[in-house]
């Protein structure tokens, strides 16, 4: 006997669209999310007495999605600290955690969002080197600046929108190092919608008042440890320095979090929001409402609805921007010293993947060579394992499972066993 | 503050809603224990995709990213290689 809800995973913009849109067309939706808030990444909410860094629009966003979603009243059930542990051949989904169940919903939503792209670099593993997201997600939460020096690199528009936040902390960062030349494409960047140039502009006003360098063609190539802080090397177009800060955050753009994401042939599955395309947050809160009424409608027999036009805007306008950050990675990637770890997990490094000979196969770099193996089961490494084996001809690191993560027996007993139940 | 957990022993302070990972960086505390490669363990995405942040609360590993502080709360770095 199946559940008669509808289970959506992850309770951000496309998630909660969608549970949305579920619900008013009739369906029981269960959103589950393994934070403590909805909101996601992008709408993390602060800690209960801290101020939000929202900005205005960012809120309204926030506001109008969760009225409608209040105004759908029980049909809605959000349970965050709650995990997806993947959905088998029989369409049963494993949730641990305050929500803990094994249950067969009539579909399932994934709507798990974004990963951040990080390339390596030698000392991207030392303590306190972590993703821009990571200190993004930690200052809309404590709303508290993060102590000491902060310097951000990497690339992408993420690092100029961080730099500001710590700017109105009143912890401005000690440089931002963009791999990119964006100022130096105008006319793309006037083509813009023009929501992203307001933040645009609102960011970099915040970031020269401040006095914050930043750096464009420049890259950050070697983390160090020295007397406490850590020393990052500068290549910039004009030569070479060193920086000392206490924190360095690294990103070089967003991908869709899909890494394993599971599929079944015994319910519908749906992808929704930045797992299904990394778009950002306008795009994802469209693919949410637009994949929900979709389903909807699959669901009720009746013909798909109009494609979204909200979405194909993203869609150009991020396509714009991706080429106003254009720059070449490669050249970078090649350069890598041997001692480079590039997978974080089992610690491997640039030395271990060349000890495998020309052209490894799939096969190689997994069993030999632990690529893509560990915990995270190369969502962090899986693109520059691909891209370092065969430059010229980049292959899938083979077919990755949804990353395991540890569960303990006594959480898989907390699970009380849906699938067999009678439902009204 | 509200309050505390315990990492190694160690006495902390927490806001409530926070997790441990906001917790420990707070304090200071950048070194969440050494991995089975040999590296140190910490916060990587912050988000629960990468267990970087794993840490040992009663027989488990968890994420400390992921997990919410409580008072009284006992947290411990995950051991070294004999985990492995």
């Amino acid at each position: 006997m199946g559940d008669p809800r509808i289970l959506v995973v992850g309770a951000g913009l496309a998630g909660l669209a969608a549970a949305a849109e579920l619900a008013c067309a009739g369906h029981q939706v269960l959103v589950v999310d393994q934070a403590r808030q909805p909101g996601g990444a992008v709408h993390r909410q602060p800690l209960p007495g801290a101020r939000s860094l929202a900005s205005p629009a960012q809120a309204r966003r926030w506001r109008a999605l969760m009225a409608d979603v209040d105004a759908q009243g029980a049909r809605i059930e959000i349970a965050c600290n709650t995990r997806f542990g993947g959905v088998d051949h029989t369409g049963t989904v494993l949730l641990t955690g305050d929500a803990a169940a094994l249950l067969q919903p009539q579909a399932l939503v994934l709507a798990v969002g974004a990963r951040e792209k990080v390339q390596p670099r030698p000392g991207w593993t030392l303590p306190w080197v972590t993703t821009a997201g990571a200190l993004q997600v930690e200052i809309k939460t404590t709303s508290e600046p993060p102590a000491g020096r902060v310097l951000l690199a990497g690339s992408g528009p993420l690092l100029l929108a961080l730099g500001a936040e710590l700017v109105r902390l009143g912890q401005p960062p000690v440089a931002i190092i963009e791999a990119a030349r964006p100022f130096s494409h105008p006319l793309q960047s006037l083509a813009l919608p023009p929501p992203y140039m307001v933040e645009a502009a609102r960011h970099l006003a915040r970031l020269v008042r401040a006095r914050v360098p930043v750096f464009t063609g420049a890259a950050l190539t070697r983390i160090s440890e020295h007397e406490g802080a850590l020393l990052a090397e500068i290549a910039t177009r004009k030569g070479s320095l060193g920086l000392a800060a206490d924190r360095i955050c690294l990103h070089d753009g967003i991908r869709p979090n899909d890494t394993g994401l599971t599929d079944s042939t015994a319910l519908p599955v749906l992808r929704l929001g930045d797992c299904r395309e990394a778009l950002g947050a306008a795009a994802a809160l469209a693919d949410g409402r637009a994949g929900g009424a979709a389903l909807a409608a699959r669901l009720a027999g009746l013909p798909a609805p109009a494609a979204s036009s909200a979405l194909a805007r993203e869609a150009l306008a991020q396509a714009r921007l991706a080429r106003i950050y254009a720059h070449d990675s490669a050249a970078a990637l090649a350069a890598l010293p041997a001692d480079t770890v590039i997978c974080r997990c089992e610690n491997r490094t640039r030395a271990d993947l060349d000890a495998l000979g020309p052209s490894p196969t799939t096969r190689q770099l997994r069993l030999d060579g632990r690529f893509g193996m560990g915990a995270c089961q190369g969502r962090f490494c899986a693109d520059w394992v691909a891209r370092l084996a065969r430059p010229d001809a980049p292959q899938p690191l083979g077919i990755p499972r949804w990353p395991a993560r540890p569960i303990s027996v006594a959480e898989l007993l907390a699970a009380p066993d849906l699938t067999s139940g009678e439902f009204e | 503050m509200s309050g505390q957990i315990f990492w190694n022993g160690t006495a902390l302070p927490y806001r409530p809603g926070e997790t441990v990972a906001t917790a420990l960086t707070r304090a200071g505390v950048l070194r969440f224990g050494v991995a089975p490669g040999g590296q140190a363990r910490g916060i990587f995405c912050g988000i629960g995709q990468c267990q970087g942040c794993l840490v040992q609360v009663g027989a488990r590993l968890t994420e400390a990213c992921l997990l919410p502080c409580r008072d009284g709360l006992m947290v411990s770095d995950a051991g070294g290689p004999q985990h492995g």
